[in-house]
């Protein structure tokens, strides 16, 4: 009982300042990018060039819902777009321009074992698996999310700047297939952003609240990591000792079993 | 004014309180007061969160949502004008006479689903009785000062170009135009070399853009009388228009007859209102 109640908090720096600063940075970006952007959007919903019909939008016509836009109106929203543009740009940059530097890009690029090991992570949420598969900083499923964002990203970037400067830059244009393409690539791959962003808050509120203190202060207590909890999203979000406490109520499938993750890497 | 503004159905979108929202608002210049917190929030909260969900996520997450289908706190505005003029310096850098708009072969053109914007009421038509014989008038600082009828504008050296137009909106059209080079009105009208900027002056209720010299000399800025090889109608802006794949619709003055070479900008109907002067494509 008292290995799984450490008397010394294993708490480590989890996230560099730089990180953190960037992440809250390029979040607060990515919401004004994507509402200015629809409601840039809404002023054609629509892919089709003019007298022709577009293959594949089946919604021709149907803007985004009001209260999803920022900007207000056509031109202020393009004002904040083009302006907003070069804060993530930079928060971008500087972030992979850091990890690269400092070696945290070796926590996120996918290595031999992890679609294996994503699979677990998979069987381990739909309750296939009783135990936590053992992980490094992140899990291997956390790993292709954050590993796929700067891809992601980079996509919509490029594809931006192709329907900004579609004469000027025709080339990158056409690298998309042209105007019409390009804008459609660049909504698919703000709404894949959108998709990334919604999972990662969704599992940072389901299964590791804690880590919003690592992205803020930086520290983490790695008591409380999911693997340390067992935790599947909505279960064991509290720790396994104070789970203990109340007689039972959080007596999951991984009842008994050792309390003490390993150390992580900071 | 070739986007500048109604097409049967619809306007470029302008700020509150001018002219075309006392008109009857435009279907997107729509601004309901919602409160879009209630439905984002409380479905957060039922999801999940349960215990956390007073703590900052969700007074960061009202903030994020408070300012949504908002413009933004007012004391961005500086800011944004700020971004609006390095972007232009960025634009202006990309800019290359040698960079041409190009549709692709499969490309339809627009024909009859080319929209029609005016700022007028009515389509503005050139009425020769009351207002004598159309006439482009080139001005400003040049060593010959034009005027030119229909008549003489055709016979200048003509260009007939299938390019893209790009709307503010998001749409782009194809259509063929025909018509004079402006940078061949610089030469015929010898620009003086103090003359920066040119505006593009409407018998449109007024309507003018002005434009960077640059853009305006690109070998695609035309002063168009011709359309899908049939002379400019109505609806698309006769006797002439400008028109550029190089700037964005709005600043492709319509109902054209005032060329004017300026050493300084002289804003123009859309940017005046909050839309980017320099609206390169």
């Amino acid at each position: 009982m008292d290995e799984e109640v450490p008397s010394e908090p294993a708490v480590v720096t989890r996230h560099h300042w730089v990180v953190r600063v960037t992440h809250w940075v390029s979040a607060v970006a990515i919401v004004v990018m994507v509402g200015s952007g629809l409601r840039i959007f809404n002023a054609y919903p629509a892919f089709a060039r003019k007298g022709e019909t577009f293959c594949c939008w089946p919604w021709h016509g149907t803007p985004a819902p009001d209260w999803l836009t920022f900007g207000g109106w056509l031109a202020g929203a393009r004002n904040w777009h083009f302006a907003m543009m070069w804060v993530l740009v930079a928060a971008g940059l500087v972030y992979l321009g850091f990890i690269y530097l400092h070696g945290e890009w070796r926590d996120l690029v996918p290595r031999r074992g992890d679609p294996r090991d994503a699979w677990e992570m998979v069987r381990f949420y739909l309750f296939a698996r009783k135990e936590h598969p053992r992980q490094g900083k992140h899990n291997a499923l956390q790993k292709l999310a954050y590993f796929a964002m700067p891809i992601v990203a980079a996509v919509t970037v490029l594809s931006g700047i192709a329907i900004w400067k579609p004469v000027s830059l025709g080339w990158l244009a056409a690298l998309f297939g042209g105007y019409v393409w390009a804008r459609y690539w660049h909504f698919l791959s703000m709404l894949a952003i959108v998709a990334l962003a919604l999972g990662h808050v969704f599992m940072v509120i389901a299964t590791d609240p804690y880590s919003l203190r690592s992205m803020i202060t930086g520290k983490y207590d790695e008591r409380l990591c999911p693997e340390a909890r067992n935790a599947r999203p909505f279960y064991h979000l509290l720790p396994r000792w104070a789970r203990r406490d109340t007689a039972g109520a959080g007596a999951g499938p991984d009842a008994g079993a050792a309390g003490v993750p390993p150390r992580l890497q900071s | 004014m070739s986007d500048k503004d109604r097409d049967t159905d619809r306007d470029i979108e302008r700020p509150q309180g001018t002219r075309a929202a006392a008109r009857g608002p435009a279907r997107l210049d729509e601004r309901r007061d919602v409160i879009p917190g209630a439905i984002g929030r409380r479905s957060l909260l039922r999801g999940g969160a349960l215990w956390l969900s007073t703590g900052l996520s969700s007074s960061a997450l009202s903030a994020l949502l408070a300012a949504c289908n908002s413009r933004g706190p007012d004391g961005a505005e500086p800011l944004l004008r700020f971004a609006e003029r390095k972007n232009e310096g960025v634009e202006r850098w990309l800019l290359r006479h040698t960079a041409l708009d190009r549709t692709s072969s499969r490309a339809r053109a627009a024909g009859a689903a080319f929209p029609k914007y005016f700022v007028s009421d009515t389509v503005p038509v050139w009425d020769a009785a009351t207002r004598g014989t159309w006439a482009l008038e080139v001005a400003g600082l040049v060593r010959r000062p034009l005027r030119l009828t229909l008549d003489d504008l055709m016979k200048l050296r003509s260009v007939t170009q299938r390019v893209n137009h790009y709307c503010v909106e998001g749409w782009t059209a194809v259509a063929t135009w025909t018509g004079v080079r402006v940078s061949e009105l610089a030469r015929l009208a010898g620009v003086l070399p103090d003359a920066q900027y040119v505006d593009f002056q409407s018998f449109d209720e007024g309507y003018h853009e002005s434009w960077d010299l640059q853009s305006a000399t690109h070998p695609q800025t035309l002063v168009a009388y011709g359309m899908d090889g049939a002379m400019l109608g109505p609806g698309h802006g006769a006797p002439a228009r400008l028109h550029s794949p190089v700037k964005l619709g709005y600043k492709n003055t319509k109902y054209l007859t005032r060329v004017a070479f300026l050493p300084e900008r002289n804003g123009g109907y859309w940017s005046d209102q909050g839309y980017e002067w320099y609206a390169g494509v």
